[in-house]
């Protein structure tokens, strides 16, 4: 069968009336979760695993794991939609990946022009989207059956380059950012050993053996934490909502946008398929780039459609790219992708080059769906528009504690016992003090998702060279990687020592 | 950088790494055929993390102090907060999840804005009714609905 049989047989699940509602219903809740300033697209997925768990119960196991991707996926891309709505009316960004958006977006609303710049930003959003998912596409058939080839030790390094990479992007101090992977790696190796089965750190504690549960643990660093954020920095006070007025763009605006819709799409595309590198750096160097190649440069931050469309585009194109990766290779490029992995994993599907072959149906389903779902986001943001500007509305009083309860249930509705509850309070807890001190979340996450696939994998590699490690120097696929991993390490700090000011990956 | 909590938290982690390297030698090394057993890795982190708590602890004693910018933290909301939601998840199981999701909202709700305490009451219990019907009735998962006395 070829790329487009496959296709059209995803198309033929997503088209199955209960995935178009859910994919509908991940894309609703997605732009919702980028609108509203507390959370963001990791804590809105984290939190939506449970009740997707709950939702599909009633599926057999592989359809109810396409449909809960199917809208987990819509809630990360929704939430690229719904970021910008936001950062144009109240210049306070719904998440990171929106945060160029307010330098232009929020003066074309002073303008009088923000309705345009909400539709351009879908507009450019939809285009985008597309054209990442054309090339995921195309690119992922022969990745994976590039990747199905990788041995134990291929797969080591490679898993190892993954976490390199975004812990040398993550945050203000790698040291930091590395403490944090090595602390989600170690906290993995809590429970039962899948290699030997042998009991590890769990002093006997029954709730121990199965290992801290991946979904607890990210639903409190997460969702809680942002929550407990918001709390104690008091947070909430309103600014003054913008009105949205007239919302189709002039002809000229469409004009002036066209270009950087699609440079935006293109750059985003390849920086959302690098590990570490997700949407926020994809809006802020798409940004930097039209500043750069316009004719009128000046003209940026002043109100200028382009410098919308740009980034808007950028980060809903590296959503897309950042799936690639997760998708053929099975690994995870940022935080947000892991938790969709560990949602996947959580069904017993592993995602990597065995998932096409497999599990064809999740794959390709979620791929079709995500085209259904980007169509639906154009539909629902242009007229729909003011009802989301709207949710800004809600008021923090009754939105933070909902979230914590949602939260609690969600958690409990999965794992039934007290014991995750508590952890659950713990890691929210824990979240919001390291990251208010800059240690960075998503590598923590990262390392608790990929430790026990990186240990198997060590330990095959290990034992068929009888403990000896050379064999992942000896292996040229894995040297390379590994050289790879230390080269992402190596030169941001060469370069911070030059004294060069590093970019960095906020959002992880 | 907030020097404190750095310095303490570069302890921490040291001490973490330590407590891993120290158990994992407790570990038997059950693994025949291989010579790989379940220690390797944990004990390979914990010395990995050990190593980069010393760096930064090591960091933290180069830096210079933190800069003036002061944010004033709202400590008595937060903990009211999280004492109601540790609480409420400790007791989840005894007094139900009606009840206690009721509880936990509206103190919640009250805590962040008092006032308007019918409005927030009728939110608080809605939202806990409409999570258990549609969990419990609709879905058939299972919560424990009321509290363990009054059955």
């Amino acid at each position: 069968m070829g790329v487009l049989d496959f296709l059209a047989n995803g198309f033929a699940t997503a088209f199955q009336w209960h995935n178009l509602l859910f994919a509908f219903v991940g894309v609703l809740i997605g732009t919702a979760v980028g609108v509203l300033p507390g959370i963001g697209p990791m804590s809105g997925v984290a939190l939506l695993i449970p009740v997707t768990a709950s939702m599909t119960g009633g599926l057999g196991p592989e359809a109810a794991a396409t449909s809960s991707i199917i809208l987990l996926a819509g809630v990360y891309y929704g939430a690229m939609y719904g970021g910008s709505t936001t950062s144009i009316l109240l210049n306070t960004p719904g998440e990171s990946s929106s945060v160029v958006t307010t330098l232009d977006g929020y003066q074309m609303a002073r303008q009088g022009r923000a309705g345009p710049a909400l539709a351009i930003s879908a507009i450019g959003s939809f285009a985008a989207g597309l054209f990442s998912l054309v090339a995921l596409v195309f690119l992922a058939q022969p990745l994976s059956d590039a990747a199905i080839r990788f041995g134990p030790a291929d797969y080591f390094s490679l898993m190892l380059l993954g976490l390199a990479a975004v812990s040398g992007l993550a945050g203000k101090s790698m040291t930091k950012a590395l403490i944090m992977t090595v602390l989600g790696l170690l906290l993995a190796t809590i429970g039962m050993d899948n290699v030997s089965g042998v009991a590890r750190f769990t002093y006997d504690q029954p709730v121990l053996y199965s290992g801290l549960e991946f979904l607890t643990v990210a639903v409190g660093l997460f969702a809680l934490g942002e929550v407990f954020k918001t709390i104690l920095e008091r947070d909430y006070a309103k600014g003054e909502v913008t009105k949205v007025g007239r919302i189709l763009p002039t002809r000229q605006d469409l004009k002036d946008s066209a270009g950087p819709i699609a440079r935006g799409s293109v750059l985003g595309f390849f920086i959302g398929i690098l590990p570490g590198a997700g949407a926020t750096l994809a809006s802020f160097f798409s940004y930097i780039m039209e500043k750069k190649i316009s004719k009128t440069p000046a003209k940026f931050g002043t109100g200028a459609i382009e410098g919308v469309a740009a980034p808007e585009s950028a980060n809903n194109a590296a959503s897309g790219g950042a799936m690639i990766p997760l998708l053929t290779l099975g690994i995870p490029g940022s935080g947000t992708t892991a938790i969709l992995m560990g949602a996947l994993i959580m069904y017993n599907i592993q995602p990597g080059p065995l998932l096409f072959e497999e599990h064809p149906q999740v794959a390709w389903g979620l791929i079709a769906s995500m085209f259904i779902g980007n169509l639906m986001l154009l539909v629902l943001n242009m007229p729909l528009v003011k009802v989301f500007a709207k949710i800004i509305e809600t008021p923090a009083k009754y939105l933070l504690p909902i979230i914590v309860a949602i939260s609690v249930f969600g958690v409990y509705a999965v794992q039934a016992s007290t014991f995750d509850l508590l952890l659950l309070m713990g890691c929210g807890v824990a979240g919001y003090f390291l990251s208010r001190n800059d240690f960075p979340l998503a590598p923590l996450v990262l390392g608790l998702v990929l430790g026990p696939m990186i240990e198997n994998n060590m330990r095959r590699a290990l034992t068929t060279s009888n403990g000896d490690f050379s064999i992942f120097f000896e292996r040229p696929l894995s040297a390379v990687f590994l050289i790879a991993a230390v080269l992402w390490l190596v030169i941001p700090l060469l370069l911070k020592l030059r004294g060069r000011k590093v970019i960095i990956n906020e959002e992880g | 950088m907030n020097k404190p909590f750095d310095r303490y938290a570069s302890m921490a982690f040291f001490l973490i790494g330590a407590v891993f390297v120290w158990e994992s030698r407790k570990i038997s090394a059950t693994s025949y055929g291989s010579s790989v057993g379940p220690d390797i890795f944990p004990m390979g982190l914990g010395i990995l993390m050990m190593l980069l708590s010393v760096r930064l602890f090591y960091e933290v004693f180069r830096s210079k102090a933190a800069s003036g910018e002061k944010q004033i933290y709202d400590y008595k909301r937060f903990g009211i907060i999280l004492a109601a939601a540790v609480l409420y998840a400790f007791f989840l199981e005894e007094i139900g999840y009606l009840i206690g999701t009721t509880l936990f909202l509206f103190i919640g709700f009250q805590v962040i804005e008092p006032g308007k305490r019918l409005r927030s009451l009728a939110i608080s219990a809605a939202f806990s009714v409409v999570v258990y019907y549609v969990f419990v009735v609709l879905l058939e998962g299972s919560l424990p609905g009321w509290p363990v006395w009054f059955s």
